[in-house]
This record gives structure tokens, sequence and C-alpha cells, in this order.
């Protein structure tokens, strides 16, 4: 898909994108100080904010099948299990039990399918978003800082996933966070935000080590602590 | 139960009495100052406006400030008998009775009457001095009639009515009970083109005084039936000690003398071309 | 508690006391529904639109939350008598005349509450229907749902004002028995007739009616205080 224009004035913070390609089926990590519009952005695409100017050319991506999972998910008041079927049913999709009980065990969360889901701890919830989103196959998923609350191990589970998800079906991701080993492992392209605008894409290792952009090259020595750490 | 139900309200009326005695003090007048004095009495006496008139006469001539509670008869008694109240002027004269048997009232003085009127629209029914015809007539015809059913007197008085001529009034279906006040049956009656009993000051205050302008015409007056007798009873000192006998025996004096019936006699002429109470202290009518 | 046996052994005296429960339930129930239809429409639409003078609106709505029933009784009872706008209906003194007003006391109650609770609650649901890819049928369909606990406690609240309501109902209604006389009414006609043993009965009866409703709420409470959605 390609932004070719998006223009959206959000108190001191004018975001101003041309022409931003994001290539179907890959997975694109976005980094960026906080503030600088990442989230903006990812709700603008969506539809959750009002765009003063917008074209969108969503080319192969049916603009139905678009998703996101923030950082604080949003969850149903009843169980964990109609919570993930929200989708389908929107849908009038027919829920594949084996696929649910498949993230649900993946994800240790089998044993609460029927709890009500509001009760759930913050790391539970954000899985429960996650297998929501997953569950109706989008064609492009938002993930914004949905990874920062998990332990270490769900984050690998859930970086498999993707793998497995990119190696049989790709689809396009846009996962924003500021763990960049993280974005090292699973992205395909990086993209730097500052101030509203996309100031610099390239591959993972255009951006993460061979960068000569000078604010670039400040956000990621500001967060190269937990970088070197993995 | 019912002793802490008639306890409260008297510690309460006590509790008024003594914190009204100093605010009055700094009023000026030609007479000591005596406190308050409570009365209990229907809602025709205060919604005509005559208490109004007579309580600060009664102020400069005895030194006593008159309060009152208007309520429906049957209120105005229980009043009496819980104490809550020094004195009593209602206008059920059976129940009055009673209630000096009983022990709860020294003694009952006629002070003066009024009469009732039947209202309601000229048509169909046509003007007429026999109460028993008029009544006789709404039933038959299936009028719609408004009793006040709160038993209070002027229920009271209707349902008398009924019973002397021999008629069971829910036999009409358009008998109804609205369970208010006079002013507020009233303006049902009106506003529904129904016919009802009222008593002749609370009507022709109404007729004159609302804003809406009411259309009850009087179809029946004049009937000896339909005379109205007022009552004046200090509740007795023997039930409740605490009672303020002195100023409900003053109050009875005062209202059963010569000028104050005099006066009575005239209030309401200059409004309505009428009065609207007949004195006759010391006989019934 | 001997006014219980005095009533035990004699009955309720004559002021038509099983008919008043009837038509204070009959009323109560009417005008609930009533208003919890235009209330939540109300309610829901004024947070979900801006437009010009909304302010006004809104202010409008707090005020008339707190305008003394009698005051709506009178305004009623002008409309709807025989020389008023509205006496053609020929509903004055009569149960619909009472529904009506109720209506319209209790009306500004549900939709001030849902609109209070809705711009804390709606904005959050709505940005989760549309990572769901949801159309707007299902969205409000969503949101109504979600937010069930307060619309059930806006109608808990507004069946309180309607059942314990007596100025406005005795002005419209006319207090007729066997007709338009309630609890209310009767236990004021009772207190004019000195016969205060059973006015309390009555009270108890009321009291009861709450408590009832009072403990469902506490009940329904329990699930929202483990909500951490917002």
């Amino acid at each position: 898909m390609k932004i070719i224009n998006l223009q959206k004035q959000l108190g001191n913070l004018s975001i101003k994108i041309n022409d931003w390609k994001i290539q179907d089926g890959k997975v694109h990590g976005i980094i960026g100080a906080n503030g600088c519009g990442k989230t903006s952005i990812s709700k603008l695409i969506l539809g959750l904010l009002e765009p003063e100017n917008i074209i969108i050319d969503f080319e192969t991506i049916d603009s139905s099948q678009i998703t996101m999972t923030s950082q604080r998910p949003y969850l149903m008041h009843t169980s964990v299990y109609e919570n993930i079927i929200y989708p389908l049913k929107i849908r009038r999709i027919t829920p594949n039990q084996e696929e649910i009980d498949f993230y649900l065990t993946k994800f240790n969360l089998f044993h609460k399918k029927n709890e009500y889901a509001p009760r759930l701890s913050s790391g539970e919830r954000q899985k429960l978003s996650l297998i929501r989103s997953l569950i109706f196959h989008p064609q492009l998923i938002i993930i914004d800082e949905s990874l920062s609350n998990l332990d270490m191990e769900s984050v690998r589970l859930f970086e498999n996933t993707i793998n497995d998800i990119q190696k049989n079906s790709p689809v396009t991701w846009i996962i924003i966070s500021h763990q960049l080993a993280q974005i090292q492992r699973m992205c395909d392209r990086v993209h730097f935000v500052d101030n509203g605008s996309i100031l610099e894409s390239g591959t993972v290792e255009d951006m993460l080590f061979k960068c000569d952009n000078e604010r670039l090259k400040k956000y990621i020595d500001a967060n190269i602590l937990s970088f070197k750490e993995k | 139960m019912k002793n802490k139900i008639s306890v409260l309200p008297l510690v309460m009326a006590v509790m008024m009495l003594a914190g009204c005695q100093k605010s009055e003090d700094s009023k000026a007048s030609s007479v000591a100052d005596k406190g308050k004095l409570m009365m209990a009495t229907t809602t025709s006496t205060a919604d005509t406006g005559l208490l109004d008139y007579l309580a600060p006469i009664f102020k400069e001539d005895t030194g006593y400030t008159l309060e009152w509670a208007s309520v429906g008869t049957g209120e105005a008694i229980t009043m009496g008998e819980n104490g809550d109240v020094d004195v009593i002027l209602v206008h059920a004269k059976a129940s009055e009775e009673e209630f000096v048997a009983e022990g709860y009232g020294v003694k009952r003085f006629p002070v003066m009457y009024n009469d009732f009127v039947v209202v309601g629209p000229a048509d169909p029914i046509e003007k007429n001095d026999d109460i028993g015809e008029v009544f006789k007539a709404i039933t038959e015809q299936e009028l719609k009639f408004i009793n006040r059913g709160d038993d209070s007197g002027t229920d009271k008085k209707e349902k008398k009515i009924w019973t002397s001529i021999d008629v069971d009034p829910a036999v009409n279906p358009n008998y109804i009970q609205s369970g208010q006040g006079m002013g507020a049956t009233l303006t049902m009656a009106d506003e529904m083109k129904a016919y009802c009993l009222s008593d002749r000051g609370t009507y022709l205050k109404y007729k004159s005084d609302s804003t809406i302008g009411l259309e009850l015409e009087v179809i029946c007056e004049g009937d000896k039936n339909l005379l109205n007798q007022y009552g004046v009873i200090a509740v007795s000192p023997d039930k409740y000690a605490d009672t303020n006998i002195e100023g409900a025996e003053e109050f009875i004096n005062w209202i059963c003398s010569e000028k104050i019936q005099k006066l009575i006699s005239e209030y309401g002429v200059a409004d309505y071309g009428q009065a609207l109470f007949t004195p006759n202290a010391g006989t019934d009518a | 508690m001997k006014f219980i046996s005095e009533l035990v052994a004699k009955g309720f005296s004559d002021v038509g006391v099983m008919s008043a429960v009837k038509t204070t339930l009959i009323m109560a129930i009417s005008s609930t529904i009533i208003s919890a239809v235009f209330g939540i429409i109300i309610g829901l639409l004024l947070e979900r639109f801006n437009f010009k003078g909304k302010k006004i609106v809104v202010r409008i709505n707090r005020t008339l939350m707190g305008v003394p029933p009698v005051v709506i009784g009178l305004v009623v009872y002008m409309l709807l008598m025989r020389r008023g706008p509205l006496g053609s209906l020929h509903i004055l003194f009569t149960v619909k005349g009472m529904i009506f007003a109720q209506v319209l006391i209790i009306t500004p109650i549900v939709s001030g509450m849902i609109y209070s609770s809705a711009l804390k609650s709606a904005m959050p649901i709505r940005f989760f229907a549309k990572t769901m890819g949801a159309n707007s049928r299902q969205t409000s369909f969503l949101i109504i749902k979600e937010m069930r606990s307060e619309i059930y406690f806006a109608l808990v609240a507004g069946f309180g004002r309607a059942i314990s309501e007596v100025g406005a109902v005795m002005l419209v209604g006319g207090n007729i028995k066997g007709s338009t006389r309630t609890m209310t009414t009767a236990i004021s006609l009772l207190k004019s007739q000195g016969i205060f043993s059973e006015g309390i009965a009555l009270g108890v009866m009321l009291l009861l009616i709450a408590f009832i409703l009072q403990w469902i709420t506490d009940f329904l409470r329990k699930e929202e205080i483990v909500d951490e959605n917002y």
C-alpha cells in the first residue's frame, strides 16, 4: 500500500506524510521518540482519527481487513472466548474452534477461555487482544507497543507466530516499538518517524547500523542500551 | 409504636414554641408578647383568607401570635388528639363532640357557620334549592361528580347528605374520589366539567382568584342541609400538661366576642359581594 | 409493631390501596420504558455528534435533571387541560397523562446519565469496533451492549424517581381513587386523614421495592469494580 498524502494537525504536532510506500506482505517496524506521531499515524490509516487530508492507495488490501492492537486494549464485558470470536461474529464467519484453541494454548490462556475478560491481568489482556486480531486473518495488522507488557517468553512466542504466518500466507504488519532488538529480529523494513513525518525508511541493516541521519542516530543511541542487551 | 408517633411531634412542637418566643420580642405591640398559639384548622378557614385577616388583630388584642396548620378536619382532630396543637377550629360536629367526650378537648364552642353549595356546569342540571333533587338527578343521569374522599368536614357532610336522601352515589360510574383539598377538587371539577360539593367561601375565592377563570356555577344553595357549623375547642391540659391552655381559652373568648363576630360577618363582602361566614357564637346552626 | 397487627386485623381502609399499588407499577414501568428509549437515544446521540448549540443542549439537560417534578407537573397540567394546547387528547386525570409527565421528568435523568457515562466509555468502544472492522450499525449495537450496566443504573435511577414521585402525579393524575391514585398520593391522602399506620405500611412497601432495586444494582456493580477497561 501507499500513502500518497496525509495531513493532520494535532495540537502542536502536525502530521505530514507524502508518498510513503509500505510493501505488502512485509513486516514493518516503526520507531521514533514518544509523541512523534507514531500512534496517530496508525490511527489515521485505520480511520480512527478524522484527517484534514488523506489519500491512501490500499492496493491489494481491503480496508475492512485492517486491525490494530494497542497498549491498553479494549476488552468487551464478556468472556475471553466471546471476545476472541467478536470479529468473526460481525463477519458472520463460523469460528474455527481448533484455531482458537491452538492460539489459546500457545499463549497459555486456554484455562481462562470462559473467564470474564476484564478480570484478566494486563499481560493476559494483551495476549487476548493479539489472538483477537489474528483470528479473522486481516491483511494489515498494526501492533502499537502491544508487546511492551509481555514477558520475554510471550514475546518470543509472538515472534514465532508472526514468522509462521509470514511463511505460510504473508500479511502486512506495522509494528510500533522502542525495542530495537525486537525490531531487528522481526522486521523486514524500518521507518523512522520524527515530528510527524517519515524521516527515513530502509532495511533493518541500513537503518539500525548504517544510518547517517543525525536525528535517527541520536534516537538509536538513546535506545541502544536495550538494543545491546539482546 | 402509637406512643412513639404521638410523642415525637409533641417534642418538636414544644421546641418550636421555646424557640419562637425570643424572636417575637422585638416586635412592637400594644400588648405584652405572650408567644405562640398553635391551631389546627380546616383548609376552608385558611384558603378563604379569614385567618390571615384575623391573626394580626388577635396579636394586637391579646399578644399571642396565632399559627395554624390548615389540613382536613380528620387530620386536624388527630393533631389535637396527639397534642400537637393547642386549639382546633373545625366543622364536623359529631367528631368534635367525640373529641370532647374522649377527654382530648375541654369544651366545644360554636363560632360561626358557612354554607355549602353544589357547583358544576349549568347544563344539564338546572339551578335548584333542593339538595336531594340535585344529588338524585346527578346519580340518575350518571353525571360526573367529584367527592373529596379525604375524610374532611366537606367529605363527611357530603356523605351525610347522600345517606339522608338514601342514595348510594357509588352506583354512578362517574362518581370519583379526588383525595385532595377543596381548591384542587374545584379546579379538577372545572377541568372535567364535573359537579362537586364545596363550601361557599373556598368556591368564591377560587372563582375570583384563579388565573385560568373557573367556569363552575352554583347549582344548588340555600338548603338547610347545606349549613356548615364551625366549632372551636381547646386541647385539654389534662391530656397534655404543656398545652397552651391560657392562650387557647383567650382565643376562644376572643373569637366569640361581639367585636370579632362582627368582623367575621363583614369578611368577604368587599371582595366577593357577600360574607363568607355567618357568625353565631353560642348557638349551633 | 402494633400497627402491622392492626392492619392485618382490619385490612386497609377504603383508600384503594391495591389499585394504587397497581397504578404505581403500571405508571413507573411504562414511563421508565418510554424514557429509556428516548433517554438512551438522546444520551448516545449527544455523545456521538457535535453540533452548534450542543453545550446549551447539554446544560439544559443537566438543568432538567434537577427541576422539581411538581414544576413539570404544572407545565404538563397546563398543556393537557381542557383549554390547553393538548386538551383535545383528553388525557388529563388519566394514567396516560401521568406517564406523559413522568416521561418528561425521567427522560432527562436517563439521557444525562447515559451521556456522562458515554463520554467516558463510548470512545474506546468505537475505536475497538473500528479495529475489528465493525460497520456503524454493529458499532452502535456494541456500544449499547457494552454500556449495559450504565444503562441499567440509569434505568434504576429513573424507575426510583417514577415510583417516588408525588407532586406531578397528584397534579396531573388528580389522585382519583381506583384510577390515578398511586402509592405516594395515597400516603399523602392517608396522612391528611390522620391515618398514619397505613401510610407507614405503604411506605414500607415502597422501601421494599427500593431495597430490591438497590440490591440488584449492587450485585451488578460487583462486576464493574474489576473492570480495567478505562
